[in-house]
């Protein structure tokens, strides 16, 4: 699970820094969870309802730092059962395969599991890298865009989402599954699932604990520069003999652009 | 490690922010126009656990405070003031029995409360006058293990959908003063009890508003609030105080709705080659709205975290539902004024915040009851320092 600046604040507000290559959100307005990471906790709490609700435990990782506890606890409040923080400064900005690598620490330091579900993307940067370079680390199979995912005897069959339907794998577990938001919108928080959460204390960990060395988290893409491109506005309006004739000129000059 | 208020109110009020945003907004220009109930998201805020806020937690509620409890309709209403009718009298009858019920009384009830399998209304008011409480004319009449109820009640908010309500009836019409003669019971609809037909009602609309009609009405000795006879009034007015917190942090929802939608119109509509933002005029009227609302606001909270540590409270919860619901009615106004005629439209909200703004005015005592209310504490606080 990861925290991103809130989507839904303006683009205009956001401030890049260029000579640091940096975003810089805007001051004051809180951090989310990522939208498909909610979709993800909602995968695994559909499986362990499928399961009866016994015998299925469900851990939240989310590696990073200055973590807002009442965001983080979100999952929890939908009823997962345990929260792990990676939480140091020098996870700030980590690129896919430093966030991979201690991402597949943190887990192998929780023990055996059986899945690993992840969201499709993270809103921030809209990558999506961070789970194949973490099934490739844990050495499992990686199935991505899930939108239906069903435990079998053999493992998971999993419903992924293509742009003109749907493909239906079978997989055996362990497994990496990206979830993707088809799968359905996830359940509110209850009361008393926050009230609950809040009286959970998540498991801080940080990288001597699960053994990450600074080589683990150098980076392996370089961010050559960031900036905001400029866009200009044209409008023309384009008229006609009569209706019939300004959406044939409409036409015409679309084509002249290439946009038809 | 204990729960931490702070940090549970805070995802509560997120989830509430998310909940009114992508479903409750949405859904409420439809419902209002058509005066449907909003089943969908009523089933929704049971599951949240928004019927059992304040129920004591070992009654299987949540047990949290009132400022919460404020927070949380203030936030509803800014989506839509109807949605907070099913949960508002409700909490009055959870309150009246947490507070005066006998602990078999405590057991049965609050419990499907706080799930919202009971979902409750308050039955007080009556054709022949809703101010004067003491006068009310339903009586009930003992019969060996049970009262026989007889009377109306009008005006009632979840006359229809709710199951079980807080009936106030006189089980002696003869003791002065009159008010010693109400009990409260707690009604579950069956033989004898039914609800007349929908009000048909300017705002708050979607929600059901009906009479009552006891026609020899059985309930049993055990339905009676606290075992005792005569303590309805005292257990009514006490629920009621709280009941004018919620009424004063909806009138804020309500009014904060309307002055977001209106500063959001000023910094888009262009008058005279200029938007209407850079207007004095427009300005005068959004910093007269803004603080109007922070002061209700205030009010509002000051007067829930009173009843939270235990203070009296009656004067500020005056004081909040009084001020609060005027400046809701002004602020709904002067957000539609900012709209100009779009703002008369039903294609907007604005006429609906407008349209729901009176109720806070008259519901839950009305405000000229509230000024009886406060200069009667102010007056007593003045006596008593001699
Ligand atoms: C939409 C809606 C929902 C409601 N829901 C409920 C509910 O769930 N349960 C319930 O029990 N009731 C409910 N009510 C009733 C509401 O509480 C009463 O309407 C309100 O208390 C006023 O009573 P009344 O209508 O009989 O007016 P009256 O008491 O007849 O008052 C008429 C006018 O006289 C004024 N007045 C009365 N006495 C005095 C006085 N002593 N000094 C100065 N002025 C006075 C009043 O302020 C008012 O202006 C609801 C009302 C509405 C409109």
């Amino acid at each position: 699970m990861k925290q991103v600046p809130d989507p839904d604040t303006p683009p205009s507000a956001f401030h890049v820094d260029e000579s640091a290559n940096r975003v810089v959100p805007p001051p004051g307005t809180p951090p989310v969870v990522n939208g498909f990471d909610l979709n993800a906790t909602e995968a695994a709490l559909l499986l362990k309802d499928a399961a009866g609700g016994t015998d299925v435990e469900i851990t939240i990782i989310a590696v990073g730092s200055e973590f807002v506890m009442d965001v983080v606890k979100r999952p929890l409040s939908m009823g997962a059962d345990e929260l792990v923080l990676v939480d140091d400064p020098a996870l700030e900005n980590l690129d896919a395969f430093a966030t991979a690598r201690v991402l597949a620490k943190t887990i192998e330091a929780q023990g055996p599991f059986d899945v690993v579900l992840c969201g499709r993307q993270a809103s921030d940067w809209d990558n999506g890298h961070v789970p194949l370079v973490l099934s490739e680390l844990l050495g499992f199979p990686c199935i991505s865009f899930a939108r239906n995912i069903k435990v079998t005897d053999s493992g998971v069959r999993v419903e992924r989402s293509l742009t003109d339907g749907y493909q239906v794998v079978d997989s055996p577990l362990p497994a990496v599954i990206t979830v993707t938001n088809e799968l359905g919108e996830p359940r509110y928080p209850t009361l008393r699932g926050i009230m609950a959460a809040t009286r959970k204390t998540p498991t801080t960990l940080s990288l001597n604990d699960i053994g990450v060395t600074d080589g683990d988290v150098a980076a392996s893409l370089e961010l050559t520069r960031l900036f905001v491109p400029e866009s200009e506005r044209r409008v023309e309006i384009i008229g006609g003999d009569d209706e019939v004739d300004a959406g044939r000129q409409l036409a015409l000059r679309l084509r002249e652009e290439n946009l038809i | 490690m204990t729960t931490n208020i702070e940090e549970a109110r805070k995802q509560i009020l997120a989830m509430v922010r998310e909940f009114v945003d992508r479903d409750v907004r949405p859904a409420a220009a439809q419902h209002d126009e058509d005066d449907t109930y909003p089943t969908a998201l009523v089933d929704q805020m049971a599951e949240m656990g928004l019927f059992g806020i304040t129920i004591p937690e070992e009654y299987g509620g949540l047990g949290l405070d009132h400022s919460t409890y404020a927070m949380v309709f203030e936030e509803l209403s800014r989506g839509w003031l109807s949605i907070t009718g099913p949960i508002g009298t409700h909490s009055i009858l959870a309150h009246a029995l947490a507070h005066h019920g006998t602990e078999d009384q405590k057991r049965r009830w609050l419990p499907g409360m706080a799930t919202g399998e009971h979902r409750a209304g308050l039955a007080l008011s009556e054709p022949g006058g809703g101010s004067d409480v003491a006068s009310l004319q339903t009586t009930a009449v003992k019969d060996g293990e049970e009262y026989v109820v007889n009377g109306n009640k009008l005006f009632i908010t979840n006359g229809r959908e709710g199951n079980i309500f807080f009936l106030l009836a006189k089980t002696d019409t003869t003791i002065e003063p009159q008010h010693r003669g109400i009990s409260g019971f707690i009604a579950e609809k069956g033989p004898g009890f039914t609800a007349g037909k929908d009000l048909n009602k300017l705002g708050y609309r979607g929600v059901d508003t009906t009479e009552l009609i006891f026609n020899d009405y059985r309930v049993g000795t055990d339905n009676l609030i606290g075992g005792e006879e005569g303590k309805g009034f005292y257990q009514a007015m006490d629920a009621l105080e709280t009941g004018r917190v919620n009424i004063a942090a909806r009138a804020v929802g309500v009014a904060q709705a309307a002055f977001d939608d209106a500063l959001a119109y000023s910094l888009q509509r262009e008058a005279f080659g200029e938007l209407i933002s850079e207007r004095q005029g427009i300005q005068f009227m959004l910093a007269e709205m803004a603080t109007k609302i922070q002061a209700a606001r205030l009010l509002t909270y000051d007067a829930a975290s009173k009843k939270d540590s235990g203070d009296r409270f009656d004067l500020e919860a005056g004081m909040a539902k009084l001020y609060a619901s005027e400046i809701c009615a002004e602020v709904t106004l002067d957000a539609m004024r900012v709209h100009g005629g779009v703002g008369y439209i039903k294609d907007l909200p604005l006429e609906r915040y407008y349209r729901d703004a009176p109720l806070m005015i008259i519901g839950e005592g009305t405000n000229e009851m509230q000024k009886l209310i406060i200069a009667r504490n102010l007056l007593k606080r003045a006596r008593a320092k001699g």
